[in-house]
């Protein structure tokens, strides 16, 4: 086939995709998550434990506890000591099938080792220095047996992230009503959720964004949520968003006081305020809402985006009756939300005294 | 950090070549024996004196308002990771402005894994560290600011705590000309500041001594410069105003059993050998601080340090570069054993001295008298809030 041919039947598919994609937007079951099963057992340890950051004061599991659905509970995250976050901890259930890590969408989502050495050096989170952790770790006995279950070779280096990553992607809940619900089971849903869902598709139109396994597109969008004061309020959490559009490059950074999401990534006006697409699955562990945490409830959300949004919305508004806005939450939070997904701190394995001198 | 390797590998080029040049001699006249005739028709070495002004940097002039900044931001612990650590935690001016410690603390969650030094009179070194792998004042602060086991403090971080602290807008606006603060210049000012920490000639018996006041050192002082500048032959390296000729060697000094006996201390053993890039062999054997072989990566530097100044040794205790020593007395019997066995290259410099217990003792009379009669203490600054950032338009 000529080349030319080969381009016009790809640009014909792509079309066709997009506008298959536009009518038949829904929700998905979840997949089964793919993983390394002695990995990921080795990451449980790892998840937990506070030698993973420079001060040994923090693990991951301090701002993604599992008691509180794999965040913290909190509008605006906590960061390192003597540093706030200026954004909201996202919750680590079902984050594996993500396309996108982070609120303003700068990491892949396919590659979860990336995402944990981000969290892991990065000085306002965790800020450990990576070739320490991973002399720390070799310090643990139990850690290099674990690593020697899959690999031949002792601790080193960026796959100890990897480590840290399939356990990230072994964090999966079961039992949504919805999945139930998609494969046939009409009483996995009760009369008002399966109303909600019906809004959900139709008058309110959540899926043109919030579609496939996840609920969501994986894109970027602005939705005009408003800013949350306490970000320049408290000085430690502005210096972190200075910070991060400092190092990131993005221009004119110290007269720039808002959060922009991911213009500060692609450095493109208009995406000011755009920020990714979260999951919509197990909300009723994930409280408050938004980047910013500026919502408490889901009726404040679907208040929100039945107003169309906030200031400069990509949305239109949408109108719903008080009955429809119940109709709509009773899914979004029970529909969508599957068993407590619990794993306790397992108990970290101590450092012990090598034989000096045989590294 | 491609800036922060380039400088590294700049100032390793130049220890080269200041130790190619400066030791050649030095090896050659250590073949002599070390008879008083031999010593005497040796090269000269400069002798004990009177320290000279402070070197300050052209670009980098001493201001007061410099000064005062930098005392500032010496003990602001914002200046660091967890704002636990700032340069005053283990150059504290009531510990001889070291620590007090063998080795330094550390960063929480760490152990460093040599001595902390003092900084009084650092500003006549060009060589700082123990392994003397940074050339100035200013490059001093940011290694040990930023340095993972010591303030493991993030540059850009650091910088943009300083700008929401308005007092420090403007102060740094005043000597440096900038709209916001810049961690380049905070080095610059911790550097002005530390120049300033120098010992008092007035209060130094030896200094007096050598001014003229012949009753400043004790008799038994004065029977101890001679053992020093003769028979203890420690004038050999410990010359000049800052009784440190900045030269490399190995005596040979114990290691501190902690690296044996400590998880957090072998953490950072083998870290230290990672990351200054040692070869894997060199990493996976590593039971030795290398000292000065991490910069010139030469087998034949491994297990020398820099001489340290003998100036302020009744603040300084414990001594060495893993304080291994709690006295001079110990130090003293150290030498006069002829050093030590631990690692190769030890110095043909280092022999025994078969000093009488008299000699020992007036020389420790003369080191102590080496130092201020009080320790310079200095009273915490008052360190300004942070506040929230005008955002109006």
């Amino acid at each position: 086939m000529k080349p030319r041919n080969v381009k016009r039947l790809a640009l014909a598919a792509a079309l066709a995709g997009l506008v298959s994609a536009g009518n038949a937007a829904d929700l998905a079951p979840l997949p089964e998550p793919k993983f390394n099963a002695a990995m990921a057992e080795m990451g449980k340890y790892l998840f937990f434990d506070e030698r993973l950051s420079g001060d040994a004061a923090l693990s991951c599991a301090t701002c993604h506890n599992p008691q509180k659905g794999w965040s913290d509970g909190l509008p605006l995250s906590k960061a390192y000591p003597a540093s706030e976050y200026f954004r909201n901890s996202p919750t680590i259930l079902n984050a594996g099938f993500k396309k996108r890590f982070m609120w303003d969408g700068r990491l892949d989502g396919s590659d979860a080792g990336t995402l944990v050495r981000d969290m892991i050096t990065e000085a306002h989170t965790m800020n450990m220095d990576a070739r320490l952790m991973q002399e720390r770790l070799k310090q643990v006995p139990e850690y290099n047996e674990m690593w020697l279950k899959f690999r031949k070779d002792d601790i080193n280096g960026m796959r100890v992230f990897n480590v840290v990553g399939e356990f990230f992607k072994s964090i999966v809940s079961k039992n949504a009503p919805i999945d139930k619900f998609l494969k046939g089971d009409q009483s996995a849903l009760n009369s008002t959720q399966r109303e909600g869902y019906e809004l959900f598709k139709g008058k309110a139109n959540c899926v043109s964004c919030h579609n496939g396994p996840l609920g969501s597109d994986g894109n970027l969008h602005r939705t005009g949520v408003p800013e949350n004061p306490e970000v320049t309020k408290d000085p430690l959490r502005h210096i972190t968003m200075a910070r991060h559009y400092s190092t990131s490059g993005l221009p004119n950074y110290m007269n720039t006081h808002e959060d922009v999401g991911f213009q500060a990534i692609s450095k493109n006006p208009k995406d000011k305020g755009k920020f990714a697409t979260p999951s919509i699955r197990d909300l009723k562990y994930t409280a408050p809402y938004m980047h910013n945490g500026m919502f408490r409830t889901l009726d404040e959300v679907v208040e929100f985006y039945s107003k169309g949004g906030g200031a400069g919305s990509e949305l239109k508004p949408l109108n719903l009756s008080d009955y429809e806005k119940r109709a709509l939450v009773a899914f979004l939070l029970e529909g969508l939300s599957g068993d407590p997904v619990i794993v306790e701190k397992p108990k970290l394995p101590a450092y012990k005294v090598r034989a000096f001198g045989k590294n | 950090m491609t800036t922060l390797k380039r400088k590294v590998t700049v100032a390793a080029i130049a220890a080269l070549t200041v130790a190619s040049v400066g030791l050649a001699p030095m090896a050659n006249s250590a073949d002599k024996p070390m008879a008083k005739k031999a010593m005497a028709a040796k090269p000269a070495v400069p002798p004990l004196g009177p320290l000279p002004a402070v070197p300050v940097p052209a670009d980098n002039p001493m201001t007061p308002e410099k000064v005062e900044l930098g005392k500032m931001l010496f003990w602001d612990s914002r200046l660091g990771g967890d704002a636990s650590s700032p340069c005053v935690v283990c150059h504290e001016p009531g510990k001889g402005w070291g620590d007090g410690g063998e080795i330094s603390r550390g960063y929480p969650g760490t152990q460093h894994w040599r001595n902390s030094q003092t900084v009084l009179n650092a500003a006549f070194y060009n060589k700082l560290f123990w392994e003397g792998n940074v050339t100035s004042l200013e490059a001093q602060a940011p290694a040990a600011a930023e340095g993972n086991v010591a303030g493991n403090g993030d540059r850009s971080l650091m910088e943009m705590r300083l700008r929401f602290i308005p007092e420090y807008v403007e102060r740094f606006k005043k000597v440096f000309g900038t709209e916001w603060p810049r961690m380049t210049h905070a080095y610059m000012a911790i550097a002005a500041f530390e120049r300033t920490l120098v010992s008092d000639p007035k209060q130094v018996p030896f200094d007096r001594y050598m001014a003229g006041d012949k009753k400043a050192l004790s008799e038994s002082a004065q029977r101890g410069m001679a053992v020093f500048n003769g028979k203890g032959g420690c004038i050999q390296c410990h010359n000049g105003p800052l009784a440190s000729d900045q030269r490399f060697y190995s005596l040979g000094v114990p290691e501190n059993e902690v690296f044996k006996t400590d998880p957090l201390y072998q953490i950072t053993h083998r870290w230290e050998h990672y990351q200054k890039g040692i070869s894997e062999k060199g990493y996976r054997g590593a039971d030795l601080d290398h000292g000065y072989y991490y910069v010139t990566k030469n087998p034949k530097d491994i297990g020398k340090f820099r001489t340290p100044s003998l100036r302020e040794l009744k603040y300084t205790a414990p001594f060495m570069h893993n304080g291994i020593f709690y006295t001079l007395d110990e130090v003293v019997d150290f030498y006069n054993k002829g050093g030590g066995t631990t690692g190769p290259n030890k110095s043909p410099l280092i022999k025994p001295l078969g000093l009488s217990d008299q000699e020992k003792k007036d020389l420790v009379a003369f080191l102590e008298a080496l130092s201020m009669d009080k320790p310079l203490l200095m009273d915490p600054p008052k360190l300004p809030p942070y506040q929230p950032l005008k955002t109006a338009k």
